[in-house]
């Protein structure tokens, strides 16, 4: 496999020196962990470059590392492809517990506003600056993010509490 | 020495029940309630393999206000249940209800935080159908239970 460093991983090294965290290479496919404070700005480079050009959201989506000693409990996974190059590359951010507000990407891809949705409904990530961050998937008046893995598997009492209004 | 031998061979007497339940059994419309799996299931038994034609229930009827049997055919989430709920609450009587499949009938494998453990908690069943996703016979069968309901029905009085 190819030692040199990806061109994406030296240019986020060298513009963002206080986010990178780490980058990692499996078969070819790229992933670079970053801080979550600049991450609009990193997201915003990779698309508006012009050598990247990452200007497909493939997927948001979440990790919950409950147990596994990870950086922070939960990870956000950004997905992105560029058309132009036909490359992909994986954005990952943790997120503590304490803390779990990340800064919102729907400005720059239209796709994000319903995937950050889904992973405010089922993981409890506060998006800023979201423009409708509204549950997706459970009904308007659940409580609780059911993907996180504290969360038992037949809920906390939504099924059996569930009343239809006619 | 009846009337029957004045009017000869050309009128039948029978109850009024026996004739309307004659035409609803053999002319049902179902309204296909699929939110899963057991509705490509479903699609099997219409078509012409098992053709539900046969038992005169091929005219699925996408608008409630036109249907009088309800084929739930999938699991039902929560927040799924109150819009079956009002399609039933549409339907005009006299109406059945199949739960085609596991899901439907009981939540099935999915024993979870969102999944309602069986549509009979919320509106009335008559032939559940066992199997994940049942056999087409399996839906067929169904299909003859409730003409089997609907032979003992009374306009007058529903049983």
């Amino acid at each position: 496999m190819n030692s040199e460093k990806r061109t994406e991983i030296l240019e986020i090294k060298n513009r963002f020196p206080d986010s990178y965290i780490k980058d990692e290479e499996f078969r070819g496919d790229i992933s670079i962990t970053v801080k979550k404070n600049k991450i609009s700005e990193i997201l915003k480079f990779l698309k508006d470059d012009e050598n990247f050009h990452y200007n497909y959201l493939v997927d948001i989506t979440c990790v919950d590392y409950l147990k596994l000693n990870e950086i922070e409990r939960f990870a956000i996974v950004y997905n992105l492809y560029s058309h132009k190059n036909n490359s992909r590359i994986r954005i990952k951010t943790p997120v503590p517990e304490n803390d779990t507000s990340i800064s919102t990407v729907s400005f720059l891809w239209k796709a994000a506003n319903w995937l950050e949705r889904e992973v405010f409904d089922l993981f409890g990530i506060n998006f800023i600056g979201h423009p409708d961050l509204r549950r997706i998937m459970t009904p308007d008046n659940y409580t609780g993010h059911p993907l996180r893995k504290d969360y038992p598997l037949k809920g906390r009492g939504e099924r059996e509490k569930f009343k239809v209004v006619k | 020495m009846g009337i029957e031998t004045l009017i000869k061979n050309n009128v039948l007497v029978t109850t009024v029940d026996a004739v309307v339940n004659w035409a609803r059994k053999n002319s049902l419309w179902p309204m296909p309630m699929g939110t899963a799996c057991c509705a490509i299931e479903f699609m099997g038994a219409l078509a012409s393999r098992y053709d539900m034609g046969r038992f005169g229930a091929e005219r699925l009827s996408f608008s409630p206000r036109q249907a009088d049997l309800m084929i739930v055919a999938g699991r039902v989430a929560i927040k799924m249940m109150p819009v079956i709920i009002r399609i039933w609450e549409e339907m005009p009587e006299p109406k059945w209800c199949i739960a085609m499949g596991a899901c439907a009938s009981s939540g099935g494998v999915f024993d979870t935080y969102t999944l309602v453990q069986g549509i009979d908690q919320f509106i009335p069943v008559d032939v559940y159908v066992p199997g994940c996703p049942p056999r087409p016979e399996g839906v067929l069968d169904a299909l003859i239970k409730i003409q089997r309901l609907v032979e003992q029905d009374s306009i007058i009085k529903r049983k």
